[in-house]
């Protein structure tokens, strides 16, 4: 299964919250890594035909997927960034009603929902109300009825958000597992979701694929270095000015700071292996952090 | 897929509130419409059930063919009872004694009251009591006069000169002449109140309805539910139309039920005689136009009403999807309801012929019944009430597919 972009383009007015992208994607992870308002949203909602694109195609086996109108979204399953739900159903009774719409024949339905309730943690929250579960409870159940057809595309969008650490990695194992036979496209601002996971990871910024790859190719492409340099406390400052810093630690007798840059910043700075977090800060590192809206 | 779309309506709190309003509008409307007295003997008035049965008694005695024998009964009979002490006593107890003696003529009586006044547009409470025996004869040769004067523009009263072309005073004319006389006339307070209150049932109903159905197609918006429900299979086709219908079975279900339950409580509490009168038959009905009996009224006035709550039902719906509004669409029903009252203030004849036919016409199709809204379709007369159900009824069907495009095609986000 392929699924192929060409010169993707979404314009609103005069302003591309996707510009001229082009990937092909297949079976795997893949992870979608960007700062609030790089595009990431706009790209997803495209994929999952809620959104027409301006310019450019995106095609599944080479068939248009808005042409292939719910043939195509019969292999898709999708967690929204913004997951809406209906707030007097019970959990169990949202799932159902998300499977009636997915297709789910009611005998099907109610077991695949026994399922994911079980995967999801939820099987003792099942008869209470969407609106009184907590962040993490919703977003767990919005996970749920993402895979209730066992979808062959799945697309997330900012999945983690709202979970602890420990649902975060039950979440990303659960993923992992998935991804065997089907095609996961993860979108992120939390490095940690997908370095472990993704099979190919791009960088989005201002509407366009800055880099992608693998994590190893990420970071041995990264034109810049990581050094390790041990420095005093009051000079923190006016290095952080001056380079891009990764990390400060505070040690005894001073700070250790992670810096990102093309030069060794002092001859007792000692080089680093890069992760992906400072591909991430490389690119991004400017904007990264701000809140800025969905795009 | 339906059950879930009902359950996303009845769910909410807000809907639950809604249908309580709706029983007690019900309630409400149901004690004013079987409140009925009669004053017995002593010139008491009685309430209750036993004075339904004591009055229904007395009209039904005069109950027939209201023939010039019959006419001429009747005001011999209103003279004789002006004539006793009773009637002309100043004390309120003894009016009110010789009054509980005319309430088996009460109906008729009043009739005679519409069809000996001096002009059309005039009414005299006490116009039958200077009648003579005689004077039955010219009963419904009158009403016909009448309404030539009034035509005509005599009398000083009359806005049809301006209002009306010739070819409609024609018309009308042709209609009362034609209508078949002499009327058969029955006890009918039951259809006479039924037909007082069954609008503000059906209006009521309809704004409810409205606000019922206004979220069947805007709620996954303003949830924030779009984006799953659009990338789901059936999220541009079946729930689509599971939402169509949804609305369709909401508008349906409530409105029969307010409406039936209405009727059989006030018809089963103030009985049913009365049905194959013609509508003239009654005060109410009098000035009517239309040649039908008070069963065809009802069922004119039921299926206006269905007609008018799917039609502005789906109105409701089609508003709430196009702009992801449910606080828009609950506004609908309320323009239909306040924009004639806008048009009533123009005071123009261009104005009034578009009133005669808006869609809230359909929710007083007794009120419909008895107006004089005529309208020229290729050289023939018509009156509104055709027009109304064949507009709307086209309209409602033309609707659905509309409504089902627009909703399809929506981009979430």
């Amino acid at each position: 299964m392929e699924l192929r972009l060409e010169r993707l383009t979404k314009k609103y007015q005069n302003t591309a919250a996707v510009d001229n992208v082009s990937c092909s994607l297949k079976n795997g992870v893949y992870g979608l890594l960007g700062v609030n308002g790089s595009g990431k949203t706009t790209l997803m909602r495209m994929l999952c035909t809620l959104l027409k694109p301006t310019d450019g195609s995106i095609c599944l086996e080479g068939r248009d997927i808005f042409e292939m109108d719910g043939e195509y979204r019969r292999l898709l399953g999708y967690l929204p960034q913004d997951f809406g739900y209906y707030p007097d159903f019970t959990v169990r009774d949202y799932l159902m009603y998300i499977a009636s719409i997915k297709g789910l024949r009611p005998t099907v339905a109610k077991k695949r929902v026994n399922l994911m309730l079980e995967r999801v943690g939820l099987t003792e929250a099942a008869n209470k109300k969407m609106k009184s579960l907590s962040g993490g409870m919703k977003r767990r159940a919005g996970i749920a009825q993402a895979l209730l057809n066992d979808p062959q595309i799945l697309i997330l969008d900012e999945p983690t958000v709202g979970l602890d650490p420990s649902e975060r990695i039950r979440f990303r194992n659960l993923i992992s597992e998935l991804s065997e036979n089907r095609l996961v496209l993860l979108s992120t601002h939390i490095v940690s979701d997908i370095e472990y996971i993704a099979d190919e990871i791009f960088l989005m910024k201002e509407g366009r694929f800055v880099q992608s790859g693998s994590v190893e190719e990420l970071t041995s492409a990264m034109p810049w270095q990581v050094w390790s340099l041990q420095v005093a406390r009051a000079d923190v400052n006016a290095y952080q000015k001056s380079y891009q810093i990764a990390n400060v630690k505070t040690v005894q007798g001073g700070a250790r700071l992670r810096i990102l840059s093309a030069k060794r910043p002092e001859d007792s700075a000692v080089p680093e292996t890069a992760t992906l977090e400072d591909v991430f800060l490389y690119y991004f590192g400017e904007r990264s952090g701000m809140d800025d809206d969905k795009i | 897929m339906i059950r879930y779309e009902l359950k996303k309506v009845f769910a909410r709190t807000g809907s639950k509130i809604a249908l309580l309003l709706l029983v007690i509008v019900w309630c409400i409307a149901c004690r004013f419409a079987t409140d009925v007295y009669w004053v017995n003997e002593n010139g008491v008035e009685e309430r209750g059930y036993a004075a339904v049965s004591r009055l229904r008694d007395a009209q039904r005695e005069w109950a027939g063919v209201l023939d010039e024998e019959r006419l001429r009964q009747v005001i011999e009979e209103n003279r004789r009872i002006n004539q006793t002490p009773q009637a002309k006593s100043s004390d309120v107890r003894e009016s009110n004694i010789a009054y509980g003696w005319k309430q088996g003529i009460d109906g008729i009586r009043t009739l005679l009251n519409c069809a000996y006044e001096e002009r059309f547009r005039s009414y005299d409470y006490y116009r039958a009591d200077s009648l003579r025996p005689e004077d039955a004869s010219e009963f419904y040769g009158n009403r016909v006069r009448l309404l030539k004067e009034w035509l005509a523009g005599e009398g000083g009263d009359s806005d049809a000169v301006y209002r009306l072309s010739d070819a409609e005073k024609e018309y009308l004319i042709e209609r009362y002449e034609t209508l078949e006389t002499p009327f058969y006339y029955d006890y009918m307070k039951g259809w006479v109140q039924l037909f007082e209150y069954i609008s503000m049932i059906i209006m009521i109903a309809m704004l409810i309805l409205g606000y019922l159905v206004a979220g069947i197609f805007s709620n996954e918006f303003s949830w924030k539910a779009d984006a799953i429900f659009f990338s789901s299979v059936h999220g541009r086709g079946r729930v689509v139309a599971a939402k169509l219908e949804a609305g369709f079975l909401i508008v349906t279900t409530l409105y029969w039920t307010a409406v039936l339950s209405f009727s059989a409580a006030v018809l089963g509490y103030l009985g049913i005689s009365g049905w194959n009168c013609p509508v003239q038959a009654d005060f109410s009905g009098w000035k009517c136009f239309y040649g039908i009996q008070v069963w065809q009224e009802y069922l004119l006035v039921i299926g206006g009403g269905y007609i008018g709550c799917l039609l502005i039902g789906f109105m409701t719906m089609y508003v709430s999807a196009r702009f992801k509004s449910a606080v828009l669409g609950v506004m609908t029903p309320f323009v239909w309801i306040f924009l004639p009252s806008f048009l009533g203030n123009l005071n123009s004849a261009a104005a009034n012929k578009v009133l005669g036919i808006l869609p809230d016409r359909l929710l007083q199709i007794h009120v419909a019944l008895k107006s004089f809204d005529l309208y020229e379709l290729g050289g023939k007369v018509v009156g509104a009430v055709p027009i109304l159900f064949v507009v709307y009824s086209v309209l409602t069907v033309v609707l659905m597919p509309l409504l089902y495009e627009e909703y399809r095609r929506k981009q979430a986000g």
